[in-house]
């Protein structure tokens, strides 16, 4: 079921009106009746893999957390003698939940594209669909295992308790990534919904319909066609679908998150942050701490701490300290680390040699930041560049913009060696003369382009009053009944003109399917 | 306490870690700054650490820091 459809809105109208009804114990039943309807729409296949996730992390959380039990009861001396067979216990069933989980997620998702790389194209393909959202629900579920395992949360005895966190109904297609402490109490609470909540998280999701309808689906008439044949088309040409799809892709993730959020809180869920004004940021690594957030904080959380402090990268550590001297001898493991991480952030995007370039670029980037990090600091000192000033701090900002934009050229084409015929275009064959013909030509219209532009810019504007520390949100609620109203009507109209009867877009998320 | 302070200004000298009272939350040590501190602690005190402790109660300033430190002697 798509997001933006009539559909969903009469899925929560009727969600909505039975949770109300319906006594607070038994509130989260709505919410479960609803997950089931809104992914039973995509199929009994969808619905077998979700369930294969959610009984195999059910029950090696509750395995885990009946072995923690039994040791609850013991005296320290006891507890400590223990220790070792229940640590190795409890990691076999983490283990046996990502094996299991993760080896449908490769089945499904990577093995026909790893064979028609291996084999180039004559190997046999599973031509499995991916489910939506198959990425999403995994990752939380096996983060609730090693929650599970570490301490940080109680297994949750009632399995379609449970299933609730993992299906819940508006994350389903693209997350977030939610954590089982934060997200499962606010299902079960079943807290009568306020009108404070109903007006802010429509508010919400009109922004998400905004990005995604009015901008989005505008941005991307270029894109497909230009990252396809990008041979046949001037480097100008090609340099404005990087850009379009850079804004497209932004108002596409983040409209979507914006309306799965807005639809929790009207339930009175609030659900993780996905973005926190990516385009401020004032270095790759800091856009990646503001773009996807749940997903880097689970890498944080689940890959990047156990494998930093693993005792394979403390024998790197000790050994780049003794034969690497100075800074990058003591940094060399963590920067390996970051390495592997964005490498795998690479991979999770998809099976594709232009992802793995992208994780290659991402962690290639950051990975020397951090190395150069004290040769910066000399010339920047040498320079006399005042760090504080906002010119200093706009030159970053358009500095990393610009290093993600060039990633953009790897993310979205459609093998490697166009992703490289492309960049090489933008620079040889540049011919602005020739952007604008081509542009028409592939049906973007003069009104669209500026559609795009006016309405990207609005959204940056929005995002500098929040970034010098105004919640927008807060100081709209304190403002009378007109402003408050002509707030949530103008952008309808805005919406209903330029997005569903405008020649906008919607239809499936470009995350949809990761 | 001293000791600390100067591991800890080896890895991020631009941070005031003695007047900073919590360092995780007003974003000023990220997560490759703890995994570096962590590194270094491991390597400089001969001490463990498990990923277990790297929460942010644990890295919200210099005191909390020795706490783990010396949690980890005891270990």
């Amino acid at each position: 079921m798509d997001i933006t459809s009539w559909q969903f809105l009469a899925l929560i109208a009727v969600t909505l009106t039975v949770y109300i009804l319906l006594p607070q114990k038994y509130r989260w039943t709505a919410l479960l009746a609803a997950s089931i309807v809104f992914y039973a729409a995509g199929g009994a296949a969808a619905m077998a893999y979700l369930l294969v996730t959610s009984v195999t992390t059910y029950f090696c959380a509750r395995c885990i957390d009946a072995l923690a039990a039994k040791r609850a009861n013991l005296d320290a001396a006891e507890k400590k003698a223990t220790r070792p067979a229940f640590d190795r216990k409890r990691h076999i069933l983490v283990a046996a939940a990502c094996l299991i989980n993760f080896g449908m997620l490769f089945a499904v998702k990577y093995f026909d594209g790893v064979i028609a790389l291996v084999t180039h194209g004559q190997g046999p393909a599973l031509g499995l669909i991916v489910p939506v959202g198959i990425s999403f629900y995994i990752f939380q579920s096996v983060g609730y295992v090693i929650d599970v395992s570490r301490g940080k949360a109680r297994a949750e005895r009632n399995y379609l308790k449970y299933l609730l966190f993992v299906s819940f109904f508006p994350q389903m297609v693209q997350g977030p990534i939610d954590r089982f402490g934060h997200l499962h109490p606010q299902l079960m609470e079943g807290r009568r919904p306020t009108a404070d909540n109903a007006r802010d998280g429509i508010q919400l999701m009109m922004w998400g319909f905004f990005k995604k309808l009015v901008i989005a689906g505008r941005a991307g008439t270029v894109v497909n066609a230009i990252y396809s044949d990008a041979g046949a088309y001037p480097g100008s040409a090609i340099a404005f679908a990087v850009l379009m799809y850079t804004i497209e892709l932004y108002c596409d993730f983040s409209g979507g998150i914006d309306i799965v959020r807005g639809t929790a809180e009207i339930f009175g869920i609030d659900m993780a942050e996905n973005f926190k004004r990516p385009f401020f940021a004032t270095s790759l690594a800091e856009f990646w701490r503001r773009w996807h957030i749940t997903l880097g904080a689970w890498m944080r959380d689940y890959v990047f701490y156990p494998l930093s402090l693993s005792r394979a990268f403390a024998a790197i550590g000790r050994f780049s300290r003794k034969h690497i001297n100075g800074t990058v001898g003591r940094i060399l493991p963590t920067s390996l680390a970051t390495f592997i991480i964005y490498f795998i952030i690479g991979i999770w995007h998809g099976a594709n040699l232009t992802y793995l370039a992208y994780g290659f670029y991402n962690g290639g980037i950051i990975t020397l930041s951090i190395i150069l990090a004290p040769f910066y600091g000399r010339v920047r000192k040498a320079l006399r560049v005042n760090e504080e000033s906002g010119l200093y701090r706009a030159f970053c900002v358009v500095r990393t913009f610009f290093v993600v934009f060039v990633g953009r050229y790897f993310v979205r084409a459609p093998w490697l060696k166009m992703s490289f015929v492309m960049l090489k275009r933008t620079v040889c064959d540049f011919y602005i003369s020739a952007l604008w013909p081509t542009v028409t030509g592939l049906g973007m219209t003069l009104s669209d382009l500026a559609v795009v532009l006016a309405g990207f810019a609005v959204i940056l504007a929005f995002e500098l009053i929040e970034e010098r520390g105004v919640n927008i949100r807060e100081s709209l609620a304190k403002r009378g009944f007109f402003v408050q109203w002509a707030a949530m009507v103008l952008p309808l109209l805005v919406i209903l003109l330029l997005g569903v009867l405008g020649g906008g877009g919607g239809g499936e998320f470009i995350y949809g399917r990761i | 306490m001293e000791k600390l302070l100067e591991i800890l200004k080896t890895v991020c000298p631009d941070v005031d870690f003695e007047t900073e009272t919590d360092l995780v939350e007003d974003g000023i040590l990220t997560s490759l700054d703890i995994v570096m501190i962590v590194s270094e602690l491991m390597a400089s005190y001969d001490i463990r650490i498990d990923v277990d402790d790297l929460m942010p109660e644990n890295f919200k300033s210099a005191e909390t820091i020795l706490e783990l430190v010396k949690r980890a002697e005891e270990n």
